[in-house]
């Protein structure tokens, strides 16, 4: 063994001690961003195989007409869950775990921000997504449509606890992938490696970060309207319910509005895998970098436009109707681009065929055809027609199946050495592949036909004669060829594990830095960080890999046992700051059973275990903020701190400000989708009703508002005299700010309690009482916050070196005070002028 | 528009499957900027827009055409349908006929059909005549429709209503204009 | 302007308009229709269709501003993140005022209430 190579063993055991995992069940306290992303990818599977069942009881039901194995009631629940399993329990979480693996690698860090946010995000939908399929068990599974329009999954019509799974149960995962999404945004702004300038960025990264920002947008208002009908359900408010001035319309408002995008959130991480893919395989740098990522931008956007798409037959008036067909036209714009740019490098490269290679151009055929359909569905004229037929049904696995199943394969495949260090099995591959592909055309080419032929969505029988069987029985024939298929592919990954030949260091002849960690993977990534000069580092300097296993650049150093990594500037890739990162944790596990607890309790409606279990999470998540910065446990100041950058807590503007700020924009979203509610109740609802005399004392109220804003105006001072260095009063002014605040939500919940709010009988109230609620946490939140801090100044942990948390803290602050006037302006003020 | 999408899907697959195969040659920097200039702006700026002003001019006359607009003859027939898990209630509100899971109507003339629903979201779909609409409960949506051969059609419920909702179906029976007026007395006395 | 054109805002801003605008244009037609609804018989020529006429073509022009504003700052070869962050800025802004046009076609078309 060389020198060189002693050296370089020496410094993976170094860093191997420190980014390891804890043995055995020291696992479960895992909170490394390759462990948690690969635990997501191996879950996701799970779940796939589960709704891939499930679709296969229908087909089976559906081969032949008027068959009685599966009831109406079964049928229901399958189809139920088939839909919420594939969307919120397979798609998303493996994309996302897909993204959590490959971004720090593809950007030159160690780790994603937030560690222990993406471990508990991953908790969460393990728990999540047991307890839902804990129902099926159960056969109490929900019934109503993976889109739950109510009143179908109200408490009168579907009285059981089958709704109350879906909507606990998909809250509480959606909690995952909110805390991906934000970990992800800043993961790709502010860790990048020194030089990654936004031009230098792999095209992946530009789709994820579309991807995150659009479930950081997009999320909040399924949210809002799964605990909006929650509460109607269990606790008899009024929403959704004409009768006390509700409207069922507002729910698929606030479905869609989460709905649409939420097939580009699929979509753009699935095309992310396309772009990497085709440049490595065509020998050359991507045609149209510039191109792919305005695409890649106005997706994002436009892609918000189209949710009333799905609602073309409700009565909307034509015009309203017209604009919403127009954007869905729009979208076809983006897409084009991207398949042009696509086989643009195709053209101009030499091409290297091989397995990966297969599942993509599946992927444009497939995708094409939907894409296509989707233009015909935009139509209108020609939706009302189809629209929940079976043609929907083939149109929406053209693209979801094309868009996201087979991209998704050809990446595990092409990522698969990177695990393992071993390559897939050529031959199985291209069985799998072929089977696939067969069996889904065959099963969903000939529903476009079937649906053209009048057979609706959702039946779970129908008559013989009707055109329709030769065409049912040739889909399920189709279905189960393509299962084969499905089940080959996971039999050749599970095989090449044992039996894979030995892959050498960056098989593909990529060009992208996650290919220059050694194979199979390890825990730390880079033993140093490389200066980026170029957007393909690898190509550019084949021999990178090497040089950054033998500690030739930046940070080849193990400080004080302490896991780090850069921290950037957004745009231009600067090293800003050395971001130290929490080691293994057993707080996300706490969290997460515990929160486990409580979504478990509320469906059991044992509301006292809740609010128990609540309190808990609640002190756990203090603890888990109180391990941070300065804390023993993390990063004490030290004589030896670097100053050159400096470690993130100890400046003005770290990850963890821009974390708040992200954070912020979803719950602005959620807020922003309750003042839809509001204002559309208020205007569209057909038996809305508002009493002559707003309910809520005004002069209490002010006195609240003027209380809160003295409670910021007092932060406010604090932080700007602590951004200059000044800290005398700092604990006795923070103990104030958090006192005023309590003040503030003290005649808050005085206040509801005097207004003799009547929820259960009127929407208008109903309303109300969900915004004073939000209010009131949002007061109870800051001040518990400010006072912890006036505690870690007392510890020493916040100081004049030591500024970063009541930074981070005070956007938290100047949100909740533009939220209360601004509730007061649209709640208060507006209806009392109207 | 099926024929145009066709021929659209196979050129594309196969330029792909043609640039799969193809052996450049070396590209220099600025023929690869003109290849992609060329194939992104006419793929994908032009070729979409072109299809959706061909799409749009095809399909706004169409959509026009179904606008409940005031006629300028006569008010069209009124029938009142309310749906029930798991069938349809239908009344004529001008002669108090009220009928279960069938409809009459004249052909070849426009009726109104004023659609609500009782319990949860339905909607209304005959496929030979037309588009559908959803009945929602606390709101009346208006879809008007024209048979235009008397004959037997058959419709359906086209949102998912809970289990009977395969079963939920109707008939409607377009009787030519005279014989129209004959049912209707005939069902009147039958009252 | 206080942004110069290469600053990173600029990739964001045209569609964020875009999209406030669809939102005021979807949500102002709604409650148009609500309050005061125009004459079905006079099809797409009344006051309403007029307004959302009108706003279009104030968005688009602002847009189109934009755009040319992010073209012409566009700096040249020798600083090679800014001119990226520029040049699709530009095409951004313009792609959200061709979008902006695009969602507005159907005024000309259709009556706004029915």
């Amino acid at each position: 063994m060389s020198e060189q190579q002693k050296h370089s063993a020496q410094l993976h055991e170094q860093f191997d001690r420190v980014w390891g995992n804890l043995p055995g069940f020291g696992q479960l306290a895992a909170v490394n961003h390759t462990s948690v992303g690969l635990r997501f990818v191996v879950t996701g599977l799970f779940f796939f195989l589960v709704g891939g069942v499930l679709a296969m009881l229908m087909r089976t039901q559906l081969a032949l007409p008027e068959q009685e194995i599966i009831g109406p009631e079964l049928y229901s629940q399958l189809f139920t869950m088939h839909g919420t399993l594939m969307m919120f329990l397979f798609a998303i979480p493996i994309l996302e775990g897909v993204a959590m693996y490959l971004i720090p690698k593809m950007v030159g860090a160690r780790d994603l921000a937030f560690p222990r946010l993406g471990a508990m995000g991953y908790y969460c939908y393990l728990f999540g997504g047991l307890i839902i399929l804990s129902s099926l068990a159960l056969s109490i599974a929900p019934d109503s449509g993976w889109f739950m329009y109510t009143p179908l999954s109200s408490s009168t019509f579907s009285p059981g606890p089958g709704s109350d799974f879906w909507l606990l149960g998909i809250t509480f995962v959606e909690i995952s992938s909110m805390t991906g999404a934000i970990e992800l945004v800043i993961s790709i702004l502010r860790t990048r490696s020194n030089g990654m300038s936004l031009r230098r960025m792999p095209i992946f990264c530009w789709y994820i970060l579309a991807m995150a920002l659009m479930i950081v947008f997009g999320f909040p208002p399924l949210i809002l309207g799964s605990i909006l009908l929650e509460l109607e359900r269990a606790a008899g408010l009024v929403f959704f319910e004409v009768a006390g001035g509700g409207d069922p319309l507002l729910w698929q408002h606030l479905f869609w509005l989460f709905g649409h995008p939420e097939v580009y959130i699929i979509f753009l991480p699935a095309a992310g895998i396309v772009s990497t893919l085709i440049p490595v395989f065509a020998r050359r740098p991507i045609v149209g970098y510039r191109w792919i990522v305005l695409a890649v931008i106005v997706m994002g956007f436009i892609s918000f436009g189209l949710w009333v798409h799905h609602m073309f037959t409700v009565g909307i008036p034509q015009l309203a109707q017209a604009f919403f067909s127009m954007a869905s036209m729009l979208v076809a714009i983006p897409t084009a681009i991207q398949v042009f740019a696509w086989l643009a490098t195709l053209w101009t490269g030499r091409v290297v065929w091989n397995l990966p290679m297969l599942w993509i151009l599946g992927f444009l055929i497939i995708f094409v055809a939907g894409g296509l359909t989707g233009v015909m569905l935009a139509l209108v004229p020609f939706n009302w027609q189809v629209h929940d037929t079976h043609f929907v049904v083939a149109h929406m696995h053209y693209v979801l199946v094309g868009g996201m199943l087979f991209p998704l394969i050809a990446g595990l495949y092409y990522w698969l050495p990177h695990v393992s260090g071993r390559m897939p099995s050529d031959m199985l591959g291209r069985w799998a592949f072929w089977l696939v592909f067969i069996g889904f055309n065959m099963t969903f080419l000939l529903m476009h036909l079937t649906g053209l032929l009048g057979m609706p969505r959702r039946v779970y029988t129908y008559e013989a004669g009707l055109g329709w069987d030769w065409l049912n029985l040739l889909s399920s024939i189709g279905g189960f060829v393509m299962a084969i298929g499905i089940a080959m592919f996971l039999l050749d990954i599970f095989l090449h594990f044992r039996f894979g030949r030995r892959a050498p260091r960056n098989p593909w002849g990529a060009d992208s830095l996650e290919w220059a960690v050694a194979m199979p993977v390890t825990t730390y990534n880079f033993i140093s960080l490389p200066d980026i000069r170029s957007r393909h580092p690898l190509w550019h300097n084949p021999q990178l890999p090497f040089e950054i296993e033998e500690g030739k650049h930046a940070m080849a150093v193990i400080r004080h046992g302490r896991r780090e990594t850069w921290g950037s500037d957004a745009v231009t890739g600067r090293v800003r700051e050395v971001v130290h990162l929490p080691s293994h944790s057993w707080i996300p596990l706490q969290a997460g059973v515990v929160l486990a607890i409580v979504c478990l309790s509320l469906l059991l409606k044992t509301y006292w275990l809740a609010l128990g279990a609540t309190l808990v999470a609640a002190f756990i998540m203090l603890r888990w903020s109180w391990v941070n910065g300065a804390h023993p446990d993390m990063a004490p100041v030290r004589d030896d701190d670097p100053s050159d950058p400096p470690l993130h807590s100890r400046t003005h503007d770290g990850p963890g400000r821009w974390g708040m700020l992200v954070t912020l924009m979803a719950n602005g979203s959620f807020y922003a989708s309750l003042l839809f509610g509001w204002f559309y109740l208020w205007t569209a609802s057909p038996q809305w009703q508002a009493p002559e005399q707003g309910p809520l004392a005004l002069m209490p109220l002010l006195a609240s508002g003027v209380l809160l804003s003295l409670a910021v105006v007092v932060y406010q001072w604090l932080t700007q005299r602590l951004r200059r260095g000044v800290t005398r009063h700092l604990q006795g002014g923070l103990w104030i700010s958090a006192g005023i605040g309590l003040i503030h939500v003290a005649v808050l919940v005085w206040l509801m309690l005097a207004a003799e709010l009547t929820p259960t009988q009127s929407a208008h109230d109903s309303v109300l009482a969900v915004m004073l609620g939000y209010l009131l946490f949002h007061g109870a939140l800051s001040a518990v916050a400010t006072a912890m801090q006036a505690v870690r100044v007392r510890f020493g942990y916040v100081s004049a070196q030591l500024p970063y948390e009541p930074l981070v803290l005070q956007p938290f602050w100047s949100y909740t005070l533009g939220v209360f006037w601004l509730s007061f302006a649209a709640f208060i003020l507006l209806p009392m002028a109207w | 528009m099926a024929g145009f999408s066709v021929v659209t899907l196979v050129v594309v697959a196969s330029l792909w499957l043609y640039a799969l195969r193809r052996r450049p040659g070396e590209v220099s920097d600025e023929q690869a900027q003109r290849i992609q200039n060329r194939w992104v702006i006419g793929g994908g700026l032009i070729l979409p827009i072109v299809s959706i002003t061909a799409l749009l001019a095809f399909g706004i006359p169409i959509g026009h055409r179904m606008l409940p607009l005031p006629l300028v003859e006569e008010e069209p027939l009124r029938i009142d349908v309310t749906a029930r898990q798991w069938w349809w209630d239908v009344s004529y509100p001008a002669s108090g006929i009220r009928l279960r899971d069938e409809l009459h109507i004249p052909a070849g003339m426009p009726v109104d059909l004023h659609l609500t629903s009782e319990d949860v979201i339905h909607s209304f779909w005959v496929p030979r005549l037309g588009g559908k609409l959803d009945m929602l409960p606390g709101r009346t949506n208006v879809l008007r429709l024209e048979a235009d051969e008397p004959g037997l059609y058959y419709g359906q419920c086209a949102e998912y209503c809970g289990t009977g909702h395969a079963h939920m179906k109707f008939t409607v029976r377009a009787h030519a204009p005279g014989e129209f007026d004959a049912w209707l007395e005939g069902a009147t006395v039958d009252e | 302007m206080t942004f110069p054109p290469w600053h990173p805002i600029h990739l964001i801003t045209g569609l964020t308009v875009w999209a406030i605008w669809f939102v005021v244009l979807y949500g102002g037609l709604s409650v148009a229709c609500e309050v005061v609804p125009p004459d079905p018989t006079r099809g797409p020529l009344n006051w309403l269709n007029a307004l959302l006429w009108l706003s279009t073509l104030v968005v688009v022009g602002v847009l189109g501003w934009a755009a040319w504003h992010c073209a012409r700052g566009t700096p040249e070869n020798t600083q090679p993140n800014r001119r990226f962050v520029a040049r699709t800025s530009a095409g951004l802004y313009f792609l959200s005022a061709f979008a902006t046009l695009v969602v507005a076609v159907p005024v000309w078309f259709l009556p706004p209430c029915i």
